[in-house]
Order: structure tokens, then sequence, then C-alpha cells
């Protein structure tokens, strides 16, 4: 491809329509990360439904109609796809940046949280969306994903060759650490894929008086008093704090304040937490089933990677419990590894343009 | 109510309809609704592209997200009008022109040189024809283009006045002594017109002129006319100026000269309104008719040079008369309720 | 003012539609704004005089002087080098094509393998329509193993030049049906338009067939002569015709074989009642037909298309036989004298016997034959050609409906998983016919 500067970009995503959330922010980074080095970079967000399945199909055919080649006639240089359907979107010099496929056509079908199966032309669909990701996604000039998770499971699935390119959080460069306090903090959104019922199963098990955190806007109401009830029950309520959704500064607050972070999701895209905790020097515990942040985790070196039951979490936090030096040093361990990594926009912006 | 408002978009283009679109969101959410874009991508060249993006927008689904309802799709541009939701709502700000009125346009006609342009131009007649009608309520941007519509597609609709940006910020001050040309320079704004008549004048009529070309070749030729016509002492250019230089430069003027040739709408009219200034246009200017009353808030001449300098000369001589027009015109915009709060009233009722 | 571009043969070239032109385009620009397109070297200055005439590159024709007028009218023949460059716009512009030959076998042969060594697109034009038979066949033909006619009659290619437009024009009904060529947009079949001559014109030749001493009788054969035009069976006939004496056998016009027929007609013994005129000049035509008694007009096998020739016997009156086939099989019973394919020599052998018993009687077949004209009437022409066209006109949303169609069903093809394609296949039409109904709601 010819020379890497100045060029018309666009970033190609979907969009749920008044839903802001992980891949909104990362799209935008890029784009900023775009215009910094010199580019110029827009976002085309295509609004998306996925059900009934049949709607993936009108709006997988909408995408293929979609004309990003030009501009006014002069040339967009490269299209950037971030998600499905929109990486579908035709043109001759695409670069595939897959945020994740259509789980629910993957991995999480026939999940207890899967809704496509539950329907008649379920099956149908998920073919389709298999076989329009193994044609086409090949098409493109590189194929790049934000983790080897994300990686593994289109191999898996479609036989197809990735690479994963990692980026930073937002204002990575806005974390800090301090000395810890008595807590470990779990900064998620309340959802069952994150597991926070888990973690309190397991602080009602911990030998050492653990205090744990909460912090995030809860995606599913129920969910989160289900989890408030179980503290209850289980006796651990008065170590557990329910912050609810906190600025960015008072989670960065929180973060370099904390002893530890958990973070045990189920099979993880990526996870930004891991990051933010590396960030800010601190040790992470999360589990073997946690996808993402196993790719940033390195146990007992950076934190603790443990069996996803309720037992083996609460080891887990009495072990950083009992140590604080140890866990400082881990902490400290976590942010160099994250320097290793050579996790920076320029590095994607590079390789995304090559 | 959760709306989304509809439009098309060019990607690294940003105009008029990109503004209005922000406004717009801007004043549904002040008026305590949750409002979104939704911008579809649109390339309409060569002229089979236009179908295909015509039925990608049929092919999307706004009617809910996440189980929850949209109550209201706002649709201001082709083809993101064609979206189906069963509570539509167009604002149109205008048809793809080169299927209507600038089909043969010297410059701006687009399709009318390709071998399927007159079928792919048929071809959109009949969808706004068909397609148009699935909405609960037209509005358009102006009476001009309320006109285009009924008589291009049979379809009735109803004016839908938006204030210019800002509104609030204009002010009047005692009159100097220029006509005050802001906008655009290209030829269908008419900058040449206003040369010309100039040179008609019997009074020292002077012209300030802000905007930047369209290109080069457009300011070459408004140079050109100056220097022809020896009007180098009655002609300045600003080029492109902030927007506080703008309303500035409205306060202080004695009146506006925009005599374009069948505008939309035309903001500058309106800015001039909430400046206390008259306006001078043309008998061929379109939307800024709309707002001019001839000879109480401006004067509307014939589009040729003399005509054009008598009204110049008309508001030179008699400043009073141009101070009194200029009042009149401010309280006919206040009269027409011209406001974001009329609009979101209209759109979402 | 619907206004109409017409691409055809125009004067000076040699061409029966160029001379079809000049008899319909005066009436047109009466009604209609006309612009002429030619890729011809030279138009004669009469035309200039109706029309104005602009000249393109079928390469790269400029659209937009095209687009000025709101529809193109496309005349198709057989002959290339005239035709060539229209067929080539109407590919890329769709509009109406009036086919004045209803079969274009030729056409595309001459213009793909002569004009353009292009083996390629005449095979595939085959195949497109044919399958893998006509693929072969063309293969064969080009190697010089199959007939012209053979090639013609079976893989008429017609469908090859009307795919794309919004309508067809034909001079003679239920022909292009017949060939299984008809196309997917609508078919008007066109009374041939001919203007007859004056009344008193034909009162003039009425008086000089009655001023010619009767018997004998006075049979004319016109035109190009080729074997279709059955010479062979008129002379056999007349050969085996007791009272042949009362009739004189006039054949005017080009022979296909000359020594072939004179051999014939000495063989047969007919020296002294056929003569062989050769092709005669108007004045001489005119001589001839009026005073004719009976004009012989058969072909077998025919391709469908209308003939000028019987139109021009019909404006003289004359009384005709015609083989019962084609277009000649719509011909009005009361005007016509049929011959069948099969029974040639008695069928004809049988008219000239009525013919004897009952002179009048066909005397006033003819005069049955001019009234008949009136259906041929250029106003009338023009008239269903601009009805035609506006009707047409109003279809072309469905040529976009169609491209986009095609467009989607492409690119699916590449990628859609056969369990979902009856659901998305199904949902695109609707869609597109949601867009482009097929009736077009009201029109301002």
């Amino acid at each position: 491809m010819a020379q890497n500067h100045g060029l018309r970009i666009l970033i190609a995503t979907v969009r749920v329509p008044f839903v802001y959330g992980g891949a909104e922010v990362l799209a935008e980074g890029l784009c900023r990360a775009l215009i910094e080095a010199g580019h110029r970079a827009e976002i085309v967000a295509i609004p998306f439904k996925w059900y009934p399945p049949e709607r993936i199909l009108d709006q997988m055919l909408a995408c293929r109609l979609l004309d990003l080649s030009e501009t006014v006639g002069v040339a967009v240089d490269r299209l950037i796809g971030l998600k499905f359907p929109a990486y579908l979107i035709p043109h001759p010099r695409k670069v595939i940046w897959m945020v994740h496929q259509h789980r629910q056509a993957y991995d999480l079908w026939q999940h207890p949280l899967n809704d496509l199966d539950r329907y008649a032309n379920g099956a149908d669909v998920r073919a389709a969306i298999q076989r329009a990701d193994t044609e086409l996604i090949a098409q493109a000039q590189g194929v790049f994903t934000i983790s080897r998770n994300v990686a593994l499971r289109m191999n898996r699935f479609c036989g197809l060759h990735a690479t994963p390119l990692y980026h930073p959080p937002q204002m990575a460069g806005l974390f800090h650490t301090r000395a810890a306090e008595d807590f470990l903090y779990f900064p998620s959104r309340i959802n069952p894929l994150k597991r926070q019922d888990l973690v309190l199963e397991a602080l009602a098990q911990t030998r050492l008086p653990v205090k744990v955190y909460f912090s995030g806007p809860a995606d599913e109401p129920a969910f989160e008093r289900t989890c408030v009830a179980l503290a209850q029950k289980k006796g651990c309520a008065d170590r557990v704090q329910w912050l609810g959704p906190v600025s960015e500064e008072k989670k960065r607050d929180l973060y370099a304040r904390s002893l530890g972070v958990l973070f045990p999701p189920i099979d993880e895209d990526y996870g930004y937490i891991t990051l933010e905790a590396m960030l800010a020097h601190k040790p992470v515990i999360t589990c073997t089933d946690s996808g993402g942040p196993l790719e940033f985790v390195v146990h007992h070196e950076t934190g603790i990677v443990a069996e996803p039951t309720a037992e083996a979490l609460a080891a887990a936090m009495d072990s950083l419990w009992e140590d604080w030096e140890r866990a400082r040093g881990w902490g400290d361990a976590g942010r160099q590894r994250y320097e290793d990594l050579n996790i920076d926009w320029n590095n994607v912006v590079e390789k995304l343009l090559q | 109510m959760k709306i989304l408002i509809a439009t098309s978009c060019v990607p690294f283009i940003r105009g008029g309809a990109e503004i209005l679109a922000d406004s717009l969101r801007d004043a549904l959410r002040a008026a305590g609704h949750e409002a979104e874009l939704a911008a579809i991508p649109f390339k309409h060249y060569p002229p089979e592209r236009i179908p295909d993006h015509m039925l990608a927008c049929r092919l999307l689904d706004l009617t809910e997200t996440c189980g929850v309802r949209i109550d209201r799709v706002i649709g201001l541009k082709f083809p993101a009008y064609l979206i189906p939701h069963p509570n539509k709502v167009i604002w149109l700000l205008h048809q793809h022109r080169t299927a209507y009125e600038l089909w043969d346009h010297p410059r701006a006609g687009d399709l009318i040189h390709y071998a399927n342009g007159p079928v792919i131009r048929e071809a959109i007649h009949q969808a706004d024809r068909e397609l148009i009608p699935e909405a609960k309520a037209v509005y358009t941007l102006s009476q001009n283009v309320s006109g285009r519509l009924r008589r291009c597609s049979g379809i009735g609709s109803e004016p839908l006045y938006n204030p210019p940006a800002h509104a609030g910020l204009f002010y009047n001050r005692p009159a100097g002594d220029y006509l005050f040309f802001p906008s655009r320079i290209t030829a269908v704004k008419r900058q040449w017109l206003a040369i010309q008549a100039l040179a008609h004048c019997r009074e020292r009529v002077r012209v300030r002129f802000a905007g930047g070309a369209d290109s080069p070749m457009q300011q070459a030729e408004c140079d050109n006319a100056v220097r022809e016509l020896k009007l180098g002492d009655r002609v300045e250019w600003l080029g492109v100026v902030s927007e506080e230089q703008k309303r500035d430069l409205y306060a202080n003027s004695l009146a506006v000269i925009f005599p374009p040739v069948d505008e939309d709408y035309g903001y500058i009219t309106l800015e001039a309104m909430l400046s206390s200034k008259p306006v001078i246009a043309c008998s061929d200017s379109g939307g800024p008719l709309e707002f001019i009353v001839d000879r109480k808030t401006g004067l509307v001449a014939s589009p040729t040079p003399e005509s054009l300098a008598q009204a110049m000369d008309a508001l030179w001589v008699d400043r009073r008369c141009a101070a009194a027009m200029g009042e009149a015109g401010r309280a006919r915009y206040e009269d027409l309720n011209i406001s974001w709060k009329n609009v979101v009233e209209k759109l979402l009722c | 003012m619907l206004k109409i571009n017409w691409f055809s043969p125009l004067p000076p070239a040699r061409s029966g539609i160029a001379h079809f032109t000049m008899q319909v385009l005066p009436l047109l620009a009466k009604r209609r704004e006309v612009a002429l397109w030619t890729d011809q070297d030279q138009v004669s200055p009469e035309v200039q005089r109706i029309a104005r005439v602009t000249r393109y590159t079928p390469d790269d024709p400029p659209w937009r002087k095209i687009n000025d007028g709101a529809i193109s009218i496309y005349h198709l023949g057989n002959q290339p080098d005239l035709h060539g460059g229209i067929w080539q716009v109407s590919v890329r512009q769709p509009g109406i094509v009036v086919l004045h030959d209803l079969c274009l076998h030729d056409f595309f042969f001459m213009l793909w393998i002569h004009y353009k060594k292009d083996r390629v697109s005449y095979l595939a034009a085959l195949e497109r329509w044919y399958g893998e038979e006509g693929r072969q066949a063309g293969q064969a033909f080009c190697a010089g193993g199959i007939g012209a006619e053979s090639m013609a009659q079976r893989f008429p290619l017609t469908r090859e030049a009307v795919q794309g437009a919004l309508g067809v024009i034909t001079h003679s009904r239920g022909a292009l049906e017949a060939l299984g060529e008809a196309p997917g947009c609508p078919v008007a079949a066109l009374d041939f338009p001919y203007a007859a001559a004056a009344e008193s014109r034909y009162r003039e030749w009425m008086a000089a067939r009655s001023a010619a001493p009767r018997p004998p009788y006075r049979l004319v054969v016109f035109g190009y002569l080729s074997r279709n035009r059955r010479l062979g069976a008129v002379l056999d006939a007349l050969a085996g015709f007791n009272a042949r004496e009362q009739f004189r056998l006039e054949i005017c016009g080009q022979l296909w074989d000359e020594a072939n027929t004179r051999t014939q007609i000495e063989r047969l013994g007919l020296s002294s009642l056929v003569k062989l005129r050769g092709f005669l000049p108007e004045p001489l035509v005119e001589q001839k037909l009026s005073t004719a008694d009976l004009a012989i007009n058969l072909r077998y096998p025919s391709m469908g298309e209308a003939s000028l020739s019987q139109l021009q016997f019909w404006d003289y009156g004359l009384p005709t036989l015609v083989t019962r086939t084609g277009w000649y099989a719509s011909l009005p019973e009361d005007a016509t004298a049929f011959v069948r394919p099969e029974h040639e020599v008695e069928d004809i052998q049988s008219h000239l016997r009525a013919f004897l018993a009952d002179p009048g009687a066909f005397r006033a077949m003819g005069e049955r034959g001019r009234q008949s004209l009136e259906h041929n009437d250029p106003e009338k022409y023009v008239d269903a050609m601009t009805q035609f066209a506006a009707m047409a006109l109003r279809r072309s949303p469905l040529v976009t409906a169609l491209a986009l169609a095609g467009r989607v069903g492409n690119d699916l093809s590449a990628w859609l998983h056969p369990a979902a394609s009856a659901y998305l296949l199904d949902r695109a039409s609707q869609e597109i016919v949601t867009i482009w109904p097929g009736k077009p709601r009201g029109y301002p």
C-alpha cells in the first residue's frame, strides 16, 4: 500500500441507538489516534438491531450495499472495520480490527443468556453469519483483533487467522498509584457475565476480613438486587460497598488506593479493567476461564489466576490480603509488563495502516 | 421520548445540513428528550449507487433499541428519510436535487451526464412519490421546498422554519455607510449581479462582501468585474470572517443585500432581520422572499442590474426609511415564531 | 413536451429504414421536439430541414446532450454498418427499440465476427439465450458447417437486442412470440406506416389499367428475388395451367439466380409468356404497377416481417397472391389471395382459374386492399408510437429495480448461506417492489 501520511480513513462500526459502551470508546480512541498521527479520520456507525434474527440478515445486506470507496471524487484510503456487520462493508483497502464477531452465533450459541437460538430461524441465521464471516473477512487486506482471545475464537469457528493488536484504555496516562488501603476493587458494570455474584460467594468464604468495593452502573437492575441480597444472605454485607456509577477521576482514585483488583468475568473479549489495574500498579485476581485478562495477568507474578469457584477465589483473595508487600511487588511487575507489551496507540495506527 | 434523527452524510463533509441536524438534536435534548443522530453514509455516483443506498436504508430497523421502543424517527435527507418507521416524520431539507431542480443546471447538473441518468432520475421520482407519504407528517425547510415537493411529487407539506445559529447573539447598531453581502462566493448567490448593479447606482453606494469563494475561479470572476467596472473603491472583500465579526458587520450595516437565485431557505435573510436591518433581494431569489415584505421590511428588485441599483440607491438616500424597515423586519421575525421550541413541538406532535 | 431522441439510418443511406424515417419523421416533428442522432459520415440536407441532426461516436456518446431528450427511439435492422452504432447506444441507455427485422442473427454475426473480430461475444450471446446447443451451433457456423439461413431461423438472437429496452415496437402482430424471442418489456405491434397515394393519382392508375387491352392479363413479381420468393413454383404453376396464354408474367427486380431462372423458363416453354425486366427505375415501376392486373408476392419461409411491397401493391389497388405465413397470414381475408406453402402450384393455379372466371372479383379485392391502407396511415403510426413511448417511459423505474436486484443477487451469491437465501432474496425483492411498484401510483 502507498505512503502512510495524511490518509483519509473511515472507521466502520455499528451503533445500538442510545447505548454507549466500550466499542464506542474504542472507536473514538482510534479516531483520535489516527488524527494525532496526521491523518483525516471519521467514524461511520450503522444502526444495528439484532432481533428478530432475520433483521441481522437485512443489515448484513444493507452494509454490503454501502459504498465507502470515495467521497466527492477523492479516494477513502482505508476502511477499518471494527464490528459485525459493519466490517462487511466492501472496500478495496479494508483492514479489520475485530472487537468481536457476533458472539451469539459462535461461542455464546446455546449459552443461557443467548437469544438467537430461541428463535425458529436462529440456526439458519447463525449459519448465514458464519458463512458470511468466513467468505468476506478473508477479503480484507489485513485482519487484526483486539485480543488473542478474539483471534482464537475466529480461528476456532471460521478457520481464519488474525493478529491480536492491543490498545490502551481511555486516559491511560492519568492512572496513578498510591499506598494500598484495605479493600479490593471490582470496577465493572454489574452484569452476570462479570460475575459479581461469584465474588460475593467467595468473599463469604475468606479466612481474612477481606473487603470489596464494587463500582459501576447496573446493566440489569434485577441482577444488582440479586447481588445485594446475596451479600446479606451470606453475611458479608458489612465487608462490601456498592459505589454505583462513579466519575472517571474517582475510579482512578479507587484503583490507586486499592490493595488489588478483582476481575473474574466469563470469556471477556479484552478487558480494559486488567490494563487499568496494571497502569495503576495493582495486582489482578482473575479466573482461568476469564478470556482476555489471561493475556495480561501472569500467575504469581502480576496477580493470581484462580479456578472459577468460590473456594479458589476466596483462597486467592486471602492470599493477596495476607501479604501486602508481595501484592505491591506484583502490582509493579504488572506495570512493567504493560510497558513491555507496547500497548500504545502509535503501535495500533502503524499496524493497521501498514 | 427516544428520538432518532435519520440523515444522510458524506464522510469528511460538514455543511449546513449537518449543523441543522446537530442543532435539532440539541433542541430535542433541551426539551427533555433523548435524541441521537443516525447518519447513514451516502455516495451518489455513479448513478446506480443511488438505488443501492436507497435499498440499504430500507433494510435498516430503527423501531427499537434493546427492547425499548424508539418513539419517533425524524428524516431529514435523501435517502435516509426512506428508512421505515411506524412513527416517522420528515423534515425535508431538500430532495435529491440533481434529479429535480438541478437536473440540467450548467454547473451543478450531475445525473444528466450519465447514460443511466434519466432512468435513475425517474426511479428517484417514483420512490419519493411512493415513500415520502409513509411519514405521519411531512414538513420542509421552506415554502420554496414545499412548492417543489408539490410540483414534482404531488405531495403536500408544511414549511417549518428554524432559526439561524446563535440567533440570540445578533444585535443592532446605528447604520454605517455600507451594504453587507455575507455569503459563499458562488454563481448561484450572484455576487456578480450586485457588482453590476453598483455600476448603475446613482449614489456612491458601497458594498462589503464576506465569505469564502467556492473556487478561486469564482473569486477571480468577481475581481475582474470590479476591475472592469472601476468599482475598486466601492467594494471590499473581507473573505471568511469569524461569527463575531459577521454579527458586527450585520449590526453596523445600512442594509443587507442578498439576491441569490432560487435559494432553498436563506439564513442570511433571518440574520439580517435579527439584526434589525432591511434586506434587498430579487424576485427570483426563492427562500428570502418568504420573509421579506417588499417596501416594509426590505426591497424586492427584478433580477437586473438596473432594478437592483434602484433598490440600493433608495435605501442609501433614505436612512430613516432603512432603519424603519429594519425594525419592521425584526418585528416580523418575532411574529413568525421561528424558534427551536416551535420546531420541536411540531415535529413531535 | 416529450422530446424524442431518434436513432436510425438517414438518407443518403441505402436502407428501407431511412426511407421509413423520412415518411414518419415530419409527422413526428409536428407533435414533438425531435433530435436526430447519427454516426453516418453524410446526411442529406433534406433531413436537416425536418429536425436537428447531431453526430455521435458510438464508443463515447454525448450523454449530456442526449439526456436533454426524454426518451430514445432506436431503429434496429440487419445491417451492422447502419445499425451497429445505434445498438451500442441502446445497450447503454434503455429506450424504445423498433425492430425492422425480427431476426437479428445476421446483424450480430456480422457485427461481432466481421466488424469487431470478437468471436467470444458472439458465442456468449448464443449461449446466453440458447444454452450449450446455441454455442456449439455458433462454433459450427463459424467453421462453415451450418447454413446461414438455418442459423438465423434457429437462433434469431432478437432478445439480445431488446433485453434492456423499455419497450419494443414491431410491425407484425405476434411475430416475436412466434419466434420465441418475446422480451420482458411491453411489445407493441403497429401497422407499418404507409402514405397511400392521393385519390386523384389512384384514379389515374385505374384509368391506365382499364385502358390496357385485356386479355392477356398482366402478372407481376417485384423486388429482390431470392429463393424464398418461390419463383420456381410460380413458373411451374403457369406452365401447368391450361389457359396460360391468357396471362403474361413480368419479373421485375434483381434475380438471385438469373441463369437458373432463364433455363427454367426455356425448359417449361414459357419464353413467350415470361419476361425478365431486371431492376426498374421509379417511373417504370409506376407504369408497370398501374397497368398490372395481379401481383404475385409469395414468401416462404418468412421471418415474419411486414412487407412494404405488399402495401405498395395495395396502393395501386392490385390484388395479390401471398403465402399464408408470418405477417402475410394476418392480412385481411377479403383483400388477399392466399397460397398454402405445401400446395403452392395447386393454389396458384386455382387462383388463376378464379381470376379468369371473374376478374371483377379480383379487382374488388385490390380495392379493398387499398382501403385497408387507412390502418397504415402514418399519422396513426406516429400517434401510436408516441403513446407507447410515453407509457414505456413510465415503466422505466422497473429497469432500475431489475438492475438493483441483479446487483444484490450477484453480491449475495458470494456470501449468503443457502439456509438463509430464501428469506433474504424474498426480503430484498419485497423491498425493491415496495420502492418501485409495478404499477406506478398516479403521475403528476
